[in-house]
């Protein structure tokens, strides 16, 4: 049984000095939290909208809270996985169910996750845990043509542009660094880096031009049954 | 009879398969992949009798074949065996007046353990094909862009397989950041000691029939050929290819392979009657892929053959090439391709002498998993010494039209 609540009794001036503090610390911090709204646009050499380009966001005074670990599926279907490219934060489980009707045999030699699950159809295996950041590069030991990237990330917030080249997130008043991924880019990790103050306006927006044209994206549409 | 010595090539071809069974006993999960497809041809031709009615047609039917015809009808199995092992059969009927019904196009077993660091070993053992082809990307060894291979690739299918062991070693940078992977290939064999017969004696041809492991091809009381077996062992030497790749993520293929059969030209089998050929070549290729379907294909060879069989030294150097062009739309694809070809004689009668060009357009509808169609229109213009000394023209122009409707089953075909 829970013991009654303690009453305050008596006017302790001190106790009150404490909570006005208190109060005032709060509401300091609260200031300081308000978020803005922080928008990062993509551009290929040309000028275009680079949709699903991979964006992260850290804070550069302080860690920064964690990502919440998410638990997130990559199929196998028509000898391909989908998606072809996930991002999820640190701690986080994939699945790798296999629906096609023939044995899909997966791996990874990437430092952030080595591992292999050996030849299986439907759901035997339990979901991968990835507890390192980096880009883990996932192929299938019998079907040369699968290809997939998972970006495990420990920034407090990441997500992917949208067909219109652009990300956005409420994020607090501060400084951050934002970084650029996908396996189409050919510039290195420091030209896919910007710092940038997001100050008291209510949006900032970052633009990142990219100088290199893109890789070719993966053949669509080329039958499975090929280079067997 | 006194035993033959046992080669390097046919010690690991026995072995492998051993090694392989002991794996299958220790498999606690192994998958079971199998298709089986029929093909059958309409066809209206005005070529010569084909090479295996015992002819020099260039295309495989020749004008009396013009009606419905099998163009193949085949069943393949792939076996998982424990994890990192597989067994592969392909088994197929051609109707082509064989010595056997139905035969082993390809049986091998598959041994590939997972990339490490970046790199993978894949070895294989059994009869297969070296990898040479970038057309015959299909299950089967078949072109999925005509149904007549080019001249190279047709070569290859009468008298070329590897019968032993082959060795991969690939370098995956496409899974490790970087945008293209490397390999390098070695592979050690048996029973080809017959591959020139044919080439040396009917010269190129445009076909797509693959001649069964230990087959025979022409009929033995037809000239010239008079029945070849290109797979066989009688000079105690194994041959020896040795090629690199390089890929571009998914989008370019280079591949160049020298190959050397190392046989003994003077010696001659006297069971079937056939001389050694010592056959060398080297082969290059490349393949582009770019979006919107476009495939562009090219593929060179250049080699020689040479027997002392009969007492005298006779050589016949050889050389093809083909550019390919392909477009898909959807369910349709579109091919064009040309063909040019020479057999020079450097003998005292000249015969095998052959040169000539080729003209193949296809078109295929992929109508879906099960049924697909094929048009194809080929014309090969030959000039070919053997066959005006067998009192035929010098120079001829034959064509061939096919159609094809393949019906195709399977565990991954739904």
């Amino acid at each position: 049984m829970r013991p009654p609540a303690r009453v305050p009794c008596g006017g302790s001036a001190a106790r009150l000095a404490a909570a006005a503090l208190w109060l005032l610390a709060g509401l300091a911090a609260a200031r300081g939290a308000v978020a803005a709204t922080l928008v990062v646009n993509v551009r290929t050499p040309d000028g275009h909208a680079l949709p699903g380009a991979v964006i992260t966001v850290r804070p550069l005074d302080g860690p920064g809270r964690r990502p919440a670990p998410v638990r997130a599926v990559m199929d196998q279907a028509d000898r391909a996985f989908k998606p072809d490219l996930l991002v999820i934060p640190v701690g986080s489980t994939v699945e790798f169910p296999n629906s096609d009707s023939v044995s899909h045999q997966i791996y990874s030699f990437s430092p952030a996750k080595r591992f292999q699950l050996p030849l299986y159809r439907g759901k035997p295996y339990p979901p991968v845990h990835f507890d390192q950041p980096g880009v883990v590069t996932l192929g299938c030991n019998i079907h040369d043509q699968m290809l997939a990237y998972l970006l495990v990330t420990d920034a407090p917030w990441y997500g992917r542009s949208n067909e219109a080249g652009a990300w956005s997130s409420d994020v607090p008043r501060g400084r951050y660094r934002v970084e650029l991924w996908h396996p189409r880019l050919r510039e290195g990790e420091q030209d896919l880096e910007r710092e940038l103050t997001v100050g008291d306006a209510d949006r900032a927006e970052l633009t990142v031009q990219l100088t290199k044209p893109l890789l070719p994206a993966p053949l669509a549409e080329r039958p499975h049954s090929w280079d067997y | 009879m006194p035993a033959r010595p046992l080669t390097t090539s046919t010690a690991l071809t026995l072995l492998l398969p051993a090694l392989g069974l002991l794996a299958f006993a220790g498999a606690s999960r192994a998958a079971t992949d199998w298709d089986l497809s029929l093909d059958a041809r309409l066809l209206n031709s005005n070529a010569e009798p084909s090479f295996m009615e015992g002819g020099l047609g260039t295309v495989r039917f020749g004008d009396r074949d013009s009606g419905v015809q099998l163009g193949r009808a085949r069943f393949a199995l792939t076996q998982s065996i424990g994890e990192l092992w597989s067994a592969h059969l392909d088994v197929s009927m051609f109707d082509d007046r064989d010595r056997s019904p139905v035969g082993v196009t390809e049986a091998y077993l598959l041994f590939r353990p997972y990339p490490h660091n970046g790199y993978r070993l894949r070895l294989k053992a059994g009869a297969f094909y070296p990898p040479i082809s970038l057309e015959n990307r299909a299950a089967g060894w078949e072109s999925p862009y005509t149904l007549s291979f080019s001249a190279i690739d047709s070569w290859l299918a009468v008298e070329v397989r590897t019968l032993g062991l082959e060795g991969q070693l690939e370098w995956l940078g496409t899974r490790s950041g970087h945008d293209f992977d490397l390999g390098v290939t070695a592979g050690v064999f048996g029973w080809n000691q017959g591959a020139g017969t044919v080439l040396s004696t009917d010269g190129f041809t445009l076909t797509d029939r693959q001649t069964p492991v230990f087959g025979r091809v022409g009929q033995p009381a037809d000239a010239p050929l008079y029945g070849a077996e290109p797979f066989l062992q009688f000079d105690h030497r194994d041959g020896v290819y040795g090629g690199v790749e390089a890929r571009y993520l998914d989008r370019v293929v280079l591949r160049a392979l020298r190959y050397d059969n190392r046989a003994d030209p003077n010696e001659v089998d006297e069971v079937s009657d056939s001389y050694a050929y010592n056959t060398t070549f080297n082969s290059a290729g490349a393949r582009l892929e770019g979006d919107h379907g476009w495939t562009g294909i090219v593929q060179w060879l250049d080699g020689q053959s040479t027997t002392n069989g009969d007492g005298r030294p006779e050589t016949w150097p050889f050389k093809s090439e083909y550019a390919l062009l392909s477009k898909r739309f959807g369910r349709h694809t579109l091919s064009a391709r040309y063909d040019w070809f020479d057999v020079h004689s450097i003998n005292y009668f000249g015969h095998g002498a052959q040169s000539g060009h080729a003209w193949t357009a296809a078109y295929v509808f992929q109508a879906n998993a099960h049924w697909r169609i094929t048009l194809e229109w080929l014309q090969v213009v030959s000039s070919n010494y053997t066959r005006e000394e067998l009192g035929g023209p010098l120079q001829l122009t034959e064509t061939q039209l096919q159609l094809a409707i393949r019906y195709a089953l399977g565990s991954a075909i739904r």
